[in-house]
């Protein structure tokens, strides 16, 4: 049991609203962990906390033993962190494939000097970059789509392109934003079978989903937040008989 | 005083951001454009034809909201999905076509309108004061009550703060954004017009002050955080006075030459502090 | 391995008509049309700076004529008035120019968008006014005469002629760099930053640090076409450095079409061509025309007169070939 991400006592309000209390969790290395809870119970928060997108109140996050509280977001990704957007967020002016490649940005090094006079060591790169790119492409299974621009492509395809653009970064942990909203039936199966591959290269998930069918499908770790608190977790079927989610859920009529 | 003065006139302008601004997401980079065609049509129409002061005025202000209004339809309706950088180059190019008419039609020179009640000097509390000076703090005062309570008290000031508030639920309650924001665009051009008819016999005007006047007012309006009419005319009242006691201090070699300057180092620098805030707390909201 | 070979032949189509650009004025062209294309020169190694920032990065820049300025100020002060070597006193100007742009990159891009393209509007004013009023060293509005001109060893560029290859010997090597950066891992990293910043930070892209490179990039390119500018016309002046000046860039880069090196020729050529033979047959409509090439372009061809031309005929092409293809 080794968690490859811990937040301890993570604290987080805006203005007066506390969005995230005194919340403690593990990623388990090589699981697929989700996070989730009714609307506002502060689970993209903690997305963003563990992103670096703003900074914690109080608390500590914790990846593969360092801690990240005064990590700036960009170099997060390089120490193995990587996630997609629930609104996608793809660079509407590229290719697919391009996409991707941006995705090798942390993992090549050649810059402006390199490339203005086009030295070997930027095309050698530039080769490897290319190779790569499309073998994530190829992965997510849009291999044909990738000279297309990225917008052009249908939602669905857009939230794979995203995938794998993250996977491009080579992290040990992908943060899926609501991977599964807006596909239909047959599409989030195929993306339970993507997820799943991805864990089985080795890659920790953590992913933050509406859809229960999905979640309890997909995760091997459920954690539940609710006003900013956690208030379980355990496995699916744990969870599924768990009091006190089903009252989360359910909300007032309990009363 | 002086910087109460022309505080007031950079107060008006930031009127015209905000409320462009809050009804339309959209930042005017023509707005200073109305000062001068306030200041200039005003001279034209005083010169030219016999009219008396008041209704050139008013004249010159519903001409100016005219332009606001052709400038909506024309430009910007027709852009309505485009990218801010689309939107800040199609207003500066309707800034840059309107100082070219005037500087076309009209003249290239500077030109002052007559002073609304002559330019003896009154004594007040000991202290000289142009009669102008008095005019422009009074309109400005009197147009920020205006407007507030026109959005407060009116139906369409009520559907303009709608808009403002949420343009989606607006338009679900059957306001029509659109009229919305072209209403927005003449209210500010005409705001903008106001500030060039009373500060241009002060000041004299020409066809050029356009951007000066943009950029300070907008300034006054970041300070207020493009918010409300009172904020935007705090804001204008607040860069007026700091810009005077920065061109006041001793420079040292620095001399006087540099006023312009050290004025818009110091405006600068309240944008970078102002804004550094509001992007902040844009993210978390 | 198709879009490779059609890359290819792009290459040679540019290559071949920039030879033709540079061997134009052994023609009658030559008497007549040297400086102009002097000019289009210049104006296009401003223009390609900005489209680096504007276009491919999506920062606002209205003051760019400022870095224009101050490359040309630093050469003419240090060449005429301290005897400094012109080509050292070009790459002074260029390193201060540099230095100026990364100092001043830290507090400008916490800005963003419109606030972005008001402060560097407010910087580019600032600039211009100390121009003009640091008269002891910069001859004020008047300006300073009798700038020396360039020369290496015992050749001096003393013709129109000779600095025209000059300008655009320098101008081609911008350009193909600033192609090659492009194309390269950078480029893609400030086409992320336009795309979505968020994104861009996400993948690891220093955002930051990205545009604060651009930024001098495109500063030292203005600052060295600022010192050819005053080494060309022996003479420097306050006047092509202020407001209207950046907003010129802008119509340029609009014109080129934003997201584009090789239309900032086109940008440059188009609008000094109109300016310098058109124009002035007319009287003074320049900032009419400018401001409805700005609208009109922006509304109807959000991505530039150049680039939205090319697409146009890029589709057209499509449906003669699909229409080929039935039988």
């Amino acid at each position: 049991m080794t968690s490859i991400l811990e937040t301890k006592g993570l604290c987080r309000a805006f203005g007066g609203i506390v969005a995230l209390n005194n919340v403690d969790l593990a990623v388990e290395a090589g699981r697929i962990t989700a996070v989730i809870g009714p609307n506002g119970a502060g689970k993209t928060t903690l997305f963003n906390l563990v992103a670096g997108v703003y900074p914690v109140d109080r608390g500590e996050i914790v990846f593969r033993g360092t801690a990240l509280n005064n990590v700036a977001t960009h170099k997060r990704t390089a120490m193995g962190i990587a996630r997609t957007f629930q609104n996608v967020l793809l660079f509407g002016n590229m290719t697919a494939l391009e996409n991707v490649m941006t995705g090798q940005h942390v993992r090549s090094r050649y810059g402006f000097f390199e490339a203005a006079f086009r030295l070997p060591k930027s095309r050698r790169e530039e080769e490897t970059i290319s190779l790569k790119a499309m073998r994530y492409l190829n992965l997510v299974g849009l291999g044909m789509h990738a000279q297309r621009n990225a917008l052009d492509l249908p939602l669905g395809q857009q939230k794979l392109l995203t995938i794998a653009r993250a996977l491009a970064t080579e992290p040990q942990l992908l943060m899926l934003d609501e991977p599964g909203a807006g596909l239909n039936t047959l599409e989030k199966r195929d993306l339970s079978d993507l997820v799943r591959r991805i864990r089985d290269m080795g890659i920790s998930v953590l992913l933050v989903e509406h859809d229960m069918d999905l979640v309890m499908g997909l995760a091997e770790w459920v954690v539940v937040l609710d006003s900013g608190q956690k208030i379980a977790e355990g496995t699916a079927g744990e969870i599924q008989r768990n009091q006190r989610v089903i009252a989360a859920y359910l909300g007032e009529e309990e009363e | 005083m002086a910087g109460v003065t022309s505080g007031s006139i950079y107060a008006l302008v930031g009127l015209g951001f905000t409320v462009i601004y809050s009804v339309t997401g959209i930042i005017n980079f023509a707005q200073g454009e109305f000062v001068m065609l306030g200041g200039m049509i005003s001279y034209i129409i005083l010169d030219s034809t016999g009219l008396p002061t008041v209704p050139a005025l008013l004249l010159t202000i519903a001409v100016v909201a005219t332009v606001g209004a052709v400038l909506y339809l024309m430009a910007i309706r027709s852009a309505r999905k485009a990218s801010v950088v689309s939107l800040i180059i199609i207003t500066i190019g309707a800034s840059v076509f309107i100082r070219g008419v005037a500087g076309e039609i009209w003249t290239r020179d500077y030109v002052r309108p007559p002073y609304f009640s002559g330019d003896e000097s009154l004594s007040f509390l000991g202290a000289y004061i142009q009669p102008q000076a008095l005019w422009i703090i009074g309109t400005t005062v009197a147009a920020m009550i205006v407007l507030q309570v026109f959005l407060t008290y009116t139906v369409m000031g009520k559907a303009l703060r709608a808009c403002a508030i949420n343009r989606a639920a607006a338009g679900l309650v059957g306001i029509d954004a659109r009229v919305m924001a072209l209403i927005s665009f003449s209210l500010a051009a005409a705001f903008g017009a106001l500030g060039g008819v009373v500060v241009a016999p002060l000041t004299t005007t020409s066809y050029s002050v356009g951007v000066m006047m943009g950029l300070k007012g907008f300034v006054a309006a970041a300070i207020g955080g493009f918010r409300s009419p009172f904020a935007a005319f705090v804001g204008g009242i607040t860069i007026g006075i700091v810009e005077s006691l920065a061109v006041a201090i001793d420079w040292g070699p620095f001399s006087s030459a540099y006023k312009d300057a050290i004025a818009l180092v110091v405006l600068l620098l309240i944008l970078l502090v102002r804004s550094g805030r509001l992007a902040a707390e844009e993210r978390v909201g | 391995m198709l879009a490779k070979v059609r890359g290819r032949a792009a290459y040679a189509v540019i290559v071949l008509l920039l030879l033709l650009v540079m061997l134009a004025p052994f023609e009658w062209f030559l008497a007549r049309y040297t400086t102009l294309m002097i000019f289009i020169g210049l104006n296009t190694m401003l223009t390609v700076g900005l489209c680096l920032l504007m276009g491919y990065t999506g920062q606002v820049s209205l003051g760019h004529a400022a870095f224009f300025g101050i490359g040309a100020y630093f050469s003419a002060i240090l060449s005429k008035t301290y005897d400094v070597n012109p080509w050292l006193a070009m790459g002074i100007g260029a390193a201060a120019t540099g230095a100026f742009a990364y100092v001043i990159s830290y507090p400008i891009f916490r800005l963003r968008g419109n606030y972005l393209a008001m402060a560097t509007l407010g910087l580019g004013l600032i600039i211009y006014i100390l121009f003009r009023e640091l008269g002891d060293y910069t001859g004020g509005p008047d300006g300073m005469y009798g700038i020396p001109y360039l020369s290496a060893g015992g050749f001096v560029f003393d013709t129109p002629f000779k600095r025209y290859f000059l300008v655009w010997g320098l101008c081609l090597a911008m350009l193909l760099i600033s192609q090659n950066i492009v194309r390269s891992r950078s480029g893609r990293a400030l086409r992320a930053i336009h795309g979505s910043e968020a994104a861009a930070e996400s993948v690891g892209i220093n955002s930051a640090q990205f545009k604060m490179k651009i930024f001098v990039l495109s500063a030292v390119y203005a600052s060295l076409a600022g010192s050819l500018f005053v080494h060309h016309l022996r003479f420097v002046g306050p006047q092509p450095f202020g407001f209207l000046a950046s907003v010129m860039v802008v119509v340029m880069a609009v014109v080129g079409g934003l997201a584009s090196v090789w239309g900032a020729i086109f940008g440059a050529a188009a609008i000094r061509i109109l300016s310098d033979k058109v124009l002035l047959e007319f009287g003074e409509l320049d900032l009419i025309v400018y401001g409805l090439i700005l609208m009109v372009v922006m509304i109807f061809l959000p991505q530039g007169l150049f680039v939205g031309l090319k697409e146009g005929y890029a589709r057209l092409r499509l449906r003669y070939v699909r229409r080929e293809a039935e039988p």
